[in-house]
């Protein structure tokens, strides 16, 4: 599928290669003016706690919201009563609350799931409605909102133009809030890979097919770039190892991730499930080919040593292990 | 759930209808609108006012794009083909037709055939042509079922062999992609070898877009299979939207789908308007076999 794509990207990294400055552009705006990204690892449980957990990463990071729109985006995926496939509810609302509590003039949830339509439905059966007051009234469904088309800037997918969702476009901040999970296409599924959910069904169908035509990895990068102004948060109290992102296994964690840097925060993550970085290849485009180091991280909170779980993989990234 | 008055009372000024309340106008819940009044009482002027709308944002290629600022022809295309021609107008829908023939997944085009034989991953059988959502994507169960039903609403009323081939390559299509459990999801069976799992709206857009198989006289023994997995979904589904197809994929083969129990709740214009059409069709009137 993707063999047209990959001369056109022999060249894209030549030229990344041979100018470093290119790699910058393609980095967060914020990352970008830091040195080196920071990257939370914190210890979590789905209980009371992680109000104040969440709360202080972004004091932690210092996460300017005075006045500003804010959406956060979880990853909501199948009907599943139980915590495997879709963010937390709880780590949602934490978001919320202290996003709001850092004085957001608007925080808006929004998600556009990839393959099921009923997206009110699955959010009710993943506890949404039941864990957050007056969900309905916060959420968009990123499906079906109305649309802009974005121009892509010097894309690496085949697509020189997106529609995006107005909600999306018009946030100060949009904030990735992805489970931590294999995927069987991409290897890992976290926040960057999240931003799939912000291409609307409602002009590119369930499932957002075009993408993988496009080359999926190379979709990542190119929404990443198109969505600078982005923070993270990974919820990896429990995830999902195997034939993620929908029929693996529970893997517990008991981690959140987070921070200003999507790769960064990623790769992270990737470090945590035992799973080279380096081979993710949405990361490699992304990053540049020195972001990725985890000597170029500086880590808060837990080392990565101490919460490492490696998570099965399937047998076609087998050699992604560690 | 919105009733027909709630679901009029929302349409847009220019005539078309939202997905959401105060949003822009879009191809699919505009079409679900008026086939909900066609079989409620509906209000003329509304009715009106709707296909104008969607007359006017037909594109020059005789499809239609999700909403007018979308700059490309999609499958709602196939959605507006279900509805009459007299309303619509008989030169507007013969367009729509003809653009839905010319539609086929990226999967079975000559260029990609081609390319996957020089990598020497050609080999199987030639897939079978379905519709995708997005034109230059692979085909998909949901779009190949409604363009099924809006070829076969055209076939009614004027012969083509080249739309009854279609047809039939499209429900072959999609008895390829039964899951094991009997129903469907919304692309293949099996994902690098492992089963998938069947959907209550896939299956029940498949078994609407099967109905013709008993009738041509050709009856698949799948068939049964999947309309006893539509039963059982439909006894534990948990969307309305989900429970509105099976009961019209089921009522198309005559079995009248029992809910899970439960009131499910209708929360927008599209499943409160599939709602309707699926009350109508459990009492006799299946609006997308017309």
């Amino acid at each position: 599928m993707n063999e047209g794509i990959t001369g056109r990207m022999t060249r894209r990294q030549a030229l990344m290669a041979s100018a470093g400055c290119l790699a910058l552009t393609r980095c967060s705006l914020v990352g970008s003016r830091l040195p080196e990204p920071r990257v939370s690892i914190v210890r979590a449980a789905y209980n009371q706690s992680l109000y104040e957990t969440v709360r202080r990463l972004l004091v932690d990071h210092r996460v300017d919201v005075k006045g500003k729109r804010v959406v956060v985006k979880p990853n909501l995926v199948e009907f599943d009563p139980g915590t495997t496939i879709n963010t937390h509810p709880m780590l949602v609302h934490a978001s919320l609350e202290a996003f709001r509590a850092l004085g957001a003039a608007d925080v808006r949830i929004a998600e556009g799931p990839g393959h099921r339509r009923v997206t009110m439905d699955l959010a009710d059966a993943a506890g949404y409605f039941e864990t957050i007051p007056r969900f309905d009234e916060l959420f968009t469904d990123l499906n079906l909102d109305d649309v802009s088309q974005v121009l892509l800037k010097d894309p690496f997918s085949r697509l020189n133009s997106v529609y995006f969702p107005n909600t999306a476009l018009g946030a100060d901040l949009l904030v990735s809030l992805p489970k931590m999970k294999t995927h069987h296409w991409v290897g890992a599924t976290l926040s960057m890979k999240n931003f799939f959910g912000l291409v609307p069904g409602g002009v590119y169908g369930w499932p957002k097919n075009v993408l993988h035509w496009a080359g999926i990895d190379e979709c990542i990068a190119d929404f990443h770039a198109a969505f600078p102004r982005h923070f993270a948060i990974v919820d990896g109290v429990v995830g999902m190892e195997g034939n993620g992102p929908i029929q693996g296994n529970p893997k517990p964690v008991g981690v959140v991730v987070a921070g200003t840097d999507m790769t960064a925060v990623d790769a992270t993550c990737c470090r945590i499930m035992r799973i080279n970085p380096a081979g993710i290849r949405y990361l490699r485009l992304a990053a540049g080919p020195n972001r990725l180091r985890e000597e170029d991280i500086r880590q808060i909170g837990e080392h990565i040593k101490s919460v490492e779980t490696p998570f099965n993989l399937i047998p076609e990234f087998q050699n992604l292990r560690i | 759930m919105f009733d027909i008055a709630s679901i009029i009372n929302l349409q847009n000024h220019d005539g078309g209808w939202p997905y959401r309340r105060t949003a822009g106008s879009w191809t699919e819940p505009t079409v679900l609108a008026l086939l909900a009044q066609s079989v409620e009482k509906g209000d003329p002027r509304s009715i009106e006012r709707g296909f104008t709308w969607l007359r006017a944002s037909q594109r020059p290629d005789g499809g239609w794009p999700p909403r007018p600022s979308v700059a490309q022809s999609t499958w709602v295309t196939s959605l507006v083909a279900l509805l009459p021609p007299d309303s619509l107008g008989h030169s507007h829908q013969a367009a729509a037709i003809d653009w839905l023939m010319g539609q086929t997944g990226e999967e079975t085009s000559l260029v990609y055939r081609l390319r996957r034989e020089l990598i020497g991953d050609g080999s199987g059988p030639e897939p079978r042509k379905g519709w995708p959502f997005f034109p230059g994507a692979a085909a998909w169960v949901a779009p190949t079922a409604i363009s099924i039903l809006a070829l076969e609403k055209s076939r009614r009323l004027r012969v083509s062999s080249g739309v009854q081939e279609r047809i039939q390559v499209g429900r072959q299509f999609l008895l390829d992609r039964m899951c094991k459990d009997g129903g469907w999801n919304y692309g293949r069976s099996s994902v690098l070898g492992v089963e998938a799992d069947s959907y209550p709206e896939t299956t029940g857009q498949a078994l609407l877009a099967l109905n013709g198989l008993a009738l041509s006289g050709t009856p698949s023994p799948k068939i049964g299979r999947a309309l006893a997995a539509a039963e059982e979904q439909a006894r534990r589904c948990q969307s309305a939207e989900g429970l509105s197809w099976l009961q019209l994929g089921l009522q198309a083969h005559g079995v009248a789908a029992k809910g899970p129990g439960r009131e499910l709740p209708c929360r927008q214009i599209m499943d409160s308007a599939l709602c309707i059409l699926a009350r109508a069709a459990l009492r006799g009137r299946n609006i997308f076999l017309e």
